[in-house]
């Protein structure tokens, strides 16, 4: 808007400084500024000069290369807020970072101040060499929280224009809904108004004040009914635009896992933690099946004692099977091999104080300050 | 599994040997300051003393807060230890029974015997052992608040999915091939012996028919295992069989959890084998061999005999579970025990490894009113079914378009 405001602006005086044609000959000319050296010159200049490529300025004295595509119109009348703005704006998109990247509010405060700090020190073209640097190691060291953060913050915009539509919506239908209750009510009273009014006229003149009072109060009646049951209506929407919100707000707080290491520039970064990545499921849970340390199990030994077994076929048909009797067998006369008592007593002793953790550390402030 | 002895969960043991041996000692000092003939008597007296003071020990360590219910073989009490009021536990007291006029019941005496040998995170803890007043065994278990997986099968409230069942039954396969890999056969595999620990965990429990297996010419009984979840070679006579009879009952509660009601629900015996011949073909000389000389072997017509189901009928009853996963349960449910897959051969299959990924303890499914379950399940004794259990519930299954 204060773009047109600025060119809008029926000045016959204005020149352009390179042409030298003014608006009083060219009254569709339109200024445009290169954001490199700010120089103002008008549409068929730039046309003219930077069409066949890349060229310097026209203006005496700027040596600044300038490109066709880079030239925009003037946002702001004065050049150097114009510039300020432009600065800023590049400035804010490398360091977005975002007040929950921060471990407190104090380091986020640093951080603004910083940011403040190298945006004036570009605009005031104080260090700007050294600056700029920064800004550039910082720019290539994060670019990939810069672009979460940019993404964050497009669909922190999209949610905000959609959540402004959806009130303006939701002031119509309740206006709408005023607007029609008036109606029915007004509807309502004329109808018993009119009923009433019959009802005197055939009634007898005794009865009168009792229609009256009746009449009266059906409509109180009704208008009530109406009003409870709007009521719930409303409640219900209410519950609704709640769960819709939640969604909304739950589904922006699971996007906020970017973050970086703690770089040089920026200071008091959260220590992001990304979660461990899920284990393949094991479904032993780090039990070991058939471990057999001292021995290896074959299909077959030789027994007299079990040949009358291996001939059973009502055994066999039960599901008895000999396999089980040697590995147990094996398993039993091994068990214990690689226990030792002595070693786990030790071990569970020195695991206890470690429980007691608190308790041992009382114990030795204690005797420091004895 | 090279498990140490000492290795046990046992706190009172730890926290009293000291005690003991400070005892021991006194009583050896004794011992030797009076003669020999007098030594014998007090050492005698003295291991009298010794056992009992260590029962009143540990005994002391627990509270008994309430009951949490009551059956004709044990009640069932929450507890806490004394010195800790937010460690509950259960503690479960065999009642002195009329059958049994000496001695301990013999589930009793199973589920300690087994228990304090097997440690888990499937299989529920015992965590001591103590006998009260009237020489009542009292066995303290582990506590687990979140009821059992039979609740939640019969809430119709509660939905789950392919990744909860995933999840549980990966937590029981994995208590069951620990038994196995112990060489104990729990023989009593239901939905209401699988109990829900506050974290989700599923715990294996009710130790009452558990026995060890793999003796050659030891005789085991085939009276075992709830009838719904007994295996065909149980159901004619098998005196010697495996781990595949509990590898069987697994199958049925993966069936179940598929179906949410029970897959084969016999009302006898004969029942039981007639429908499971309905659901998975009948059992032959050629698909199992040697079945017809098992004791309780019933012959079929050969007009009568049903094929073997195979893979389209899994896949058709249970779509839920994937291809692979009706692959798993067909293996499972391998009429002949020898072609059956073994425990560890179930934990094998890339059914846990395909997606989708078994939900996470804390995702699953649960349900309030557990501790009252909990009580209710500890107490019945082994291989009953509820009264009224799914009487509601449909149990016939229509095959009819099947055949």
């Amino acid at each position: 808007m204060a773009s047109k405001d600025a060119t809008s602006r029926r000045d016959d005086d204005e020149v352009c400084p390179v042409c030298k044609s003014s608006r009083y000959l060219n009254p569709d000319m339109r200024f445009l500024i290169n954001p490199e050296c700010y120089h103002k010159m008008c549409e068929s200049c730039v046309d003219r000069i930077f069409s066949g490529g890349p060229s310097n300025c026209p203006v005496a004295g700027c040596r600044k290369t300038l490109r066709k595509n880079k030239f925009r119109k003037q946002t702001f009348e004065d050049i150097g807020v114009e510039r300020e703005v432009d600065i800023r704006r590049r400035v804010m998109q490398i360091l977005n970072r975002r007040e929950e990247e921060f471990d407190s509010k104090r380091a986020f405060d640093d951080f603004l101040e910083q940011r403040e700090e190298i945006i004036m020190n570009l605009v005031t073209r104080v260090d700007v060499a050294k600056t700029e640097s920064q800004l550039q190691k910082y720019a290539t060291e994060n670019m990939q929280s810069i672009r979460t953060n940019q993404a964050l913050e497009v669909e922190e915009a999209h949610s905000f224009q959609a959540r402004m539509t959806l009130e303006q919506e939701e002031a119509k239908l309740r206006r709408q809904a005023a607007r029609q209750e008036y109606e029915i009510e007004r509807r309502e009273l004329q109808a018993g108004r009119e009923d009433f009014l019959s009802r005197l006229a055939s009634g007898s003149s005794t009865d009168a004040a009792a229609i009256a009072r009746e009449g009266h109060k059906v409509l109180l009646k009704k208008s009530s009914a109406r009003r409870s049951e709007e009521e719930r209506i409303r409640q219900k929407q209410a519950a609704l635009r709640g769960t819709e919100g939640k969604r909304g707000a739950s589904g922006l707080s699971s996007m906020e896992s970017a973050g970086g290491p703690d770089t040089g520039l920026v200071k008091g970064l959260r220590k992001i933690k990304t979660p461990e990545p899920e284990k393949p499921y094991d479904p032993f849970m780090g039990y070991v099946p058939e471990k057999r340390d001292y021995y290896s199990l074959q299909s077959y030994y030789p027994s007299t004692y079990l040949d009358p077994i291996r001939q059973d076929t009502r055994m066999q048909a039960g599901g008895y099977d000999l396999g089980e009797y040697y590995s147990r067998t094996l398993l039993e006369a091994f068990a214990g091999l690689s226990c030792f008592v002595g070693e786990e007593i030790s071990q569970r002793d020195a695991s206890k104080p470690v429980a007691t953790e608190g308790a041992a550390m009382a114990a030795t402030g204690g005797e420091n300050a004895s | 599994m090279a498990l140490s002895p000492f290795g046990s969960r046992s706190p009172s043991m730890t926290v009293h040997s000291p005690n003991t041996a400070i005892r021991l000692r006194a009583s050896a000092v004794q011992n030797s300051a009076s003669g020999p003939v007098a030594s014998a008597k007090a050492a005698q007296n003295g291991d009298r003393e010794l056992t009992e003071q260590l029962n009143i020990d540990v005994r002391d360590r627990y509270v008994k807060d309430k009951k949490l219910g009551e059956g004709t073989y044990a009640v069932v009490y929450l507890g806490h230890l004394k010195h800790n009021t937010s460690s509950f536990v259960a503690i479960k007291k065999i009642k002195v029974n009329a059958e049994y006029k000496d001695g301990l019941t013999m589930d009793a005496i199973r589920e300690v015997k087994y228990l304090q040998e097997l440690a888990h995170p499937n299989v529920i803890a015992l965590h001591d052992v103590f006998s009260s007043k009237d020489q009542n065994l009292n066995l303290v278990l582990e506590f687990l608040p979140g009821g059992d997986l039979e609740m939640l099968i019969k809430d119709t409230d509660i939905h789950y999915g392919a990744a909860d069942i995933k999840a549980w039954m990966g937590m029981l396969a994995r208590g069951v091939w620990f038994c196995h890999e112990n060489f104990v056969l729990h023989r009593d595999i239901k939905p209401n012996n699988l109990l829900i620990a506050a974290d989700g965990e599923v715990k294996l429990a009710d130790f009452g028919l558990a026995r060890s297996f793999a003796d050659p010419y030891l005789n085991m009984t085939h009276q075992v295992i709830t009838r719904w979840y007994r295996p065909p070679e149980l159901l004619y006579g098998a005196r010697q069989y495996s781990g595949a009879v509990d590898v069987w009952s697994m199958g049925m509660v993966f069936a179940e959890l598929l179906l949410r009601v029970p897959f084969v629900a016999g009302n006898t015996d004969l029942d039981q084998i007639s429908k499971i011949c309905e659901a998975f073909g009948t059992p032959t000389e050629d698909n199992w061999p040697g079945v017809t000389k098992l004791p309780n072997y019933i012959p079929t017509d050969n007009g009568q005999r049903i094929p073997l189901s195979g893979r389209d009928f899994f896949m058709r009853q249970f779509p839920t579970a994937g291809p692979v996963g009706a692959d798993l349960l067909m293996s499972m449910c391998a009429l002949d025990p020898r072609k059956r897959s073994t425990a560890v051969q179930v934990l094998r299959n890339n059914w846990w490894t395909i997606d989708p990924r078994p939900t996470s303890n804390e995702d699953l499914p649960r349900k309030s009113g557990g501790t009252k379950k909990m009580g209710d399940d500890l107490t019945r004794r082994g291989g009953e079914l509820d009264e009224g259990l799914f009487k509601s519930a449909a149990r016939q299954l229509d095959f009819g378009p099947i055949k």
